[in-house]
């Protein structure tokens, strides 16, 4: 056996196993608020705000776990990928996850995988990715109006959804989601404290 | 009973989004819907067919029926599920048909063969079968919360713990159970599933085909 040898680099078996388990909550976690996000549209618009503050302990404790590249480009691209089995992805966030999943990625190799700042912004830059699900109201607004709205949308939904996507309502939305990833991240450290590191998990 | 190649099942998945996303008249939704229903009887699930159906039917009699005479607070609320319901109905008939005739091992073998990432194969099969393990999990974490008069305040840390803490130690099982079925060994997997395309996967992928062809034809 040669666990020794891969250390370093690429995952090994119980990495890759790691990043399975985490990657089936978090997106446990995310299907809870994108379903919640059918009742009203303002529970649709701050969906990645939400989601930026219960799923930081799985992202931390998974960076904690898991200290090589590509760790989080995989959990993104099982959970794109089991949310475009389920035909609920537009294109739009595919991209943007990917993108962002990317970027945090960068971010977590440059500050060496175990700085606390650097985890942080990766995770507040992974968090921001989520945007794209709603991001299509600001960049082809009437496209998708009407897209949704003949996918089945209620009217009601489509007309409430059309007065709150305002500009402002955008830049709400991308500030909350990072405030909530601070906190989100906060949260993971009491944890941290209070319980996995005692429990010698990390 | 019939026995389709797991690959067969995978492109169909993607067909039945693709159909359902393009598609815009209710005809083909349904003969489309219908098809696949058949498709799921005649591979050997014909309860879970007949299950689906219902709900689809259920769906389609409050869509047409129920929704134009109730009030219109009621209506806003549901609207929004039938019609998500309506629309992931291809999907879930698919997934059903995945669940009850694939087994992760066969898709494994299946993306083998489209040669994924062996780390991706790995991550995403560990993944699809964590899944129920977090619904058992999450039931007996609610139990034990009703026992104890969990304040709502403490819900979601005494929801997260417990679900981080048995995460990380069936990670531990697995890959311990992994390595030593020789997960590491770095020479290239076999697999002794086999797995052939046969007609019935043909005329599937054909239909498939057939149905994107007409819902972006007809309007």
């Amino acid at each position: 056996m040669n666990v020794q040898k891969t250390s370093t680099g690429k995952m090994n078996g119980k990495e890759l196993i790691t990043v399975g388990i985490f990657s089936a909550i978090y997106f446990a976690i995310n299907l809870v608020f994108m379903v919640a996000g059918g009742i009203h549209p303002i529970i649709w618009l701050m969906m990645p705000a939400f989601i930026a503050l219960c799923t930081g302990v799985p992202y931390m404790l998974l960076c904690a776990k898991v200290p090589k590249t590509g760790a989080i480009t995989l959990m993104g691209l099982i959970t794109g990928l089991i949310y475009f089995a389920t035909g609920t992805f537009t294109i739009v966030i595919l991209l943007t996850f990917l993108a962002a999943c990317i970027i945090a990625e960068i971010i977590r190799k440059a500050t060496g995988y175990k700085s606390t700042v650097g985890n942080l912004f990766s995770y507040v830059v992974f968090s921001v990715g989520m945007i794209g699900s709603p991001l299509p109201i600001w960049l082809f607004r009437n496209d998708f109006l009407t897209q949704i709205r003949e996918q089945g949308m209620g009217e009601h939904y489509v007309q409430v959804l059309d007065g709150l996507a305002t500009g402002k309502m955008l830049v709400i939305m991308i500030l909350l989601t990072i405030i909530c990833a601070f906190v989100g991240s906060g949260l993971s450290k009491i944890m941290f404290r209070k319980h996995f590191e005692k429990a010698g998990m990390v | 009973m019939l026995k389709l190649d797991p690959r067969t099942c995978l492109i169909l998945l993607v067909i039945a989004n693709v159909v359902i996303f393009i598609q815009n008249s209710a005809v083909i939704e349904i003969v489309w819907i219908g098809l696949l229903l058949v498709l799921l009887c005649i591979c050997g699930a014909a309860r879970s067919a007949a299950k689906l159906a219902g709900v689809f039917a259920g769906c389609m009699i409050l869509q047409y029926i129920i929704f134009p005479i109730a009030p219109k607070a009621i209506v806003s609320i549901f609207f929004i599920f039938i019609s998500y319901a309506r629309k992931a109905m291809p999907c879930l008939i698919v997934g059903t048909l995945i669940m009850k005739t694939v087994s992760v091992r066969e898709l494994t073998a299946a993306l083998l063969k489209w040669k994924v990432p062996y780390s991706f194969i790995i991550s995403l099969s560990v993944s699809i079968r964590y899944f129920p393990a977090i619904k058992e999990e999450i039931g007996y974490i609610r139990d034990a919360m009703k026992l104890r008069n969990i304040k709502f305040a403490d819900k979601f840390e005494c929801m997260i713990v417990p679900i981080m803490m048995s995460a990380a130690a069936t990670s531990d099982e697995l890959s311990a159970a992994a390595v030593t079925r020789g997960i590491e060994n770095p020479c290239e997997k076999t697999s002794i599933i086999d797995i052939k395309y046969g007609i019935a996967d043909y005329i599937c992928i054909a239909a498939g085909i057939l149905f994107t062809v007409l819902a972006v034809v007809i309007r």
